[in-house]
């Protein structure tokens, strides 16, 4: 049990050595295995930068009921009750006109809003659909815009729709990348060993007639495998944080001119952790593919 | 120790390196194969160490029919077997200790232990004050002398040399000669194959000739 640690030890110290030892050619292998990372790693920002840009907007259709600024109390309690016992409509809600002016003071447009005599948004109600079809939902706007003291009803969330199918593929998109990516990273771990496989032929040959076993003789080379993954994984962590500074300036600037306090986000711990263990998997993988098919060429 | 029944080997391409042979080989004899060269001496030990397998027969060492050993259980019948070779295949990228050591880290012995024995195997061959070396700095006799070392360091009971004094002038190889001898005292079983018959008239014991693949006497 000991002597099995201390080869664990031995092997990782090996590796890590070999590493070192061929600077140049290491770091170009972590720069390819950065590269194959940071593309699709960075995409997925884009797309959940996106994500969140569009988190506020409603996903599910919805219609807004303006209420006109003269209607009577009667008029106002009315649509209240029809809108509670309407079959076609799920959830509603009732948005002041005081309520408007402060989310769009929250939205960071304090600035706007104080120049103003008086509160210019009308009272309204949002609701959504029991069933979305877009059929229903110009039905049910009609039928909602002839209501005395409705003002008018707007169905504006196709767009929103659009553009969360948008996100939806893009992030398929990203997904179907991520695989192709990983499989390059894979390739690329599995030729760099290769490499090292060659130059260490001869000790592979000797430590096999006398009595090692395929699992001793391949412990050395997982270890430079993984450890090679790593090295691709902080490469690819570091283009991603260079890519960021780089976006970061033009994107609060474009930000600023629409009045949005919109920041760009970077990847978060969790999903740091999660490229570099995935990055030294593959790369681990690719050094076990490699050196079991040398293994039995050996016979 | 050693039993080879009927025992064929033909490589591809239609060679017969061995042809029907049947021997044995007991518990602490010393013997020696002869013969010219490709008379199937080579094959002969590697198929012992289930280097190669036998195309048919039977080859046992120690009861266990080594042609049948699975891959996963070839390592554990060679780290009783001490392979020397004409070629020693050192590995150059380390000291002549560490090279000694090789077949103990593979055994999985505590380091402390191993740099012992190892020590102990390095001094019997007379290397003891080279430890720090680099193989490339030996001469011909001393890389031989190491190999050696590295093959007797674990202890086994069963040691096989390919031609050990193939490349040496003569004092090198009587040295060598005389540390076999040794091993047998100790109860080592060794079979060497040579074409040195000088050596075999020095040291006696048996002779195994093999003529074409064949066994010609002495079996």
């Amino acid at each position: 049990m000991r002597s099995w640690l201390a080869h664990h030890v031995s092997s990782f110290a090996d590796a890590s050595r070999r590493l070192l030892r061929t600077p140049f050619a290491s770091g170009f292998t972590a720069l390819a295995i950065g590269v194959a990372i940071a593309l699709p790693a960075s995409m997925y920002l884009a797309i959940s930068n996106l994500n969140r840009l569009a988190g506020d907007l409603p996903a599910q259709p919805e219609i807004s009921l303006f209420i006109a600024e003269n209607a009577t109390q009667g008029e106002r309690d009315a649509i209240k009750q029809k809108l509670g016992a309407h079959p076609a409509i799920g959830r509603h809600h009732f948005i002041s006109s005081e309520a408007a002016l402060e989310r769009l003071k929250a939205k960071g447009l304090a600035d706007i809003t104080a120049g103003l005599e008086k509160n210019p948004l009308p009272d309204a109600w949002v609701l959504t659909l029991q069933q979305a079809s877009p059929g229903a939902m110009e039905t049910l706007r009609r039928e909602l815009a002839g209501l005395p003291g409705v003002e008018s009803a707007h169905a504006d969330s196709a767009w929103a729709e659009r553009l969360q199918a948008m996100l939806t593929l893009g992030r398929q998109i990203v997904l179907l990348l991520s695989a192709l990516f990983g499989l390059a990273l894979v390739a690329i771990a599995s030729n760099a060993i290769r490499a090292q496989i060659l130059a260490r032929r001869e000790e592979i040959e000797v430590s096999r007639l006398i009595g090692a076993t395929d699992r001793y003789i391949r412990r050395p080379f997982l270890y430079f495998g993984a450890l090679q993954g790593a090295t691709g994984a902080l490469a690819a962590l570091g283009i991603l944080v260079l890519l960021g500074l780089a976006m970061d300036g033009p994107v609060s600037r474009l930000a600023t001119l629409y009045g949005s306090p919109f920041r760009l986000a970077s990847l978060g711990a969790a999903e740091g952790v999660a490229v570099l263990g995935l990055a030294t998997l593959s790369s681990w993988l690719g050094a076990w593919l490699a050196v079991s098919r040398t293994l039995r060429k050996f016979g | 120790m050693i039993q080879f029944s009927q025992v064929t080997k033909r490589y591809p391409g239609g060679l017969t390196a061995l042809d029907n042979i049947t021997l044995g080989i007991e518990h602490g004899e010393l013997a020696f194969l002869t013969g010219h060269s490709g008379a199937g001496k080579s094959t002969l030990l590697k198929l012992i160490a289930a280097i190669e397998r036998p195309t048919s027969g039977a080859v046992t060492v120690n009861g266990q029919n080594v042609g049948r050993l699975s891959r996963h259980t070839v390592p554990f019948l060679r780290r009783n077997i001490g392979l020397i070779f004409q070629d020693h295949k050192l590995l150059f990228d380390r000291s002549v200790i560490e090279n000694a050591l090789l077949p103990l880290s593979i055994a999985g012995f505590d380091r402390r232990e191993a740099m012992k024995r190892a020590r102990a195997a390095l001094d019997k061959v007379g290397l003891l004050k080279r430890e720090r070396a680099m193989p490339v700095a030996l001469s011909g006799g001393e890389q031989q002398r190491l190999c050696i070392a590295r093959a007797v360091v674990s202890r086994p009971a069963l040691v096989l040399a390919d031609e050990p004094t193939g490349n040496l002038d003569a004092g090198y190889a009587i040295d060598i000669l005389n540390m076999f001898k040794d091993f047998h005292r100790v109860g080592t079983t060794l079979v060497i194959s040579t074409h040195d018959e000088r050596a075999i008239q020095a040291m006696g014991g048996r002779v195994i000739h093999l003529d074409h693949g064949r066994l010609a006497d002495g079996a």
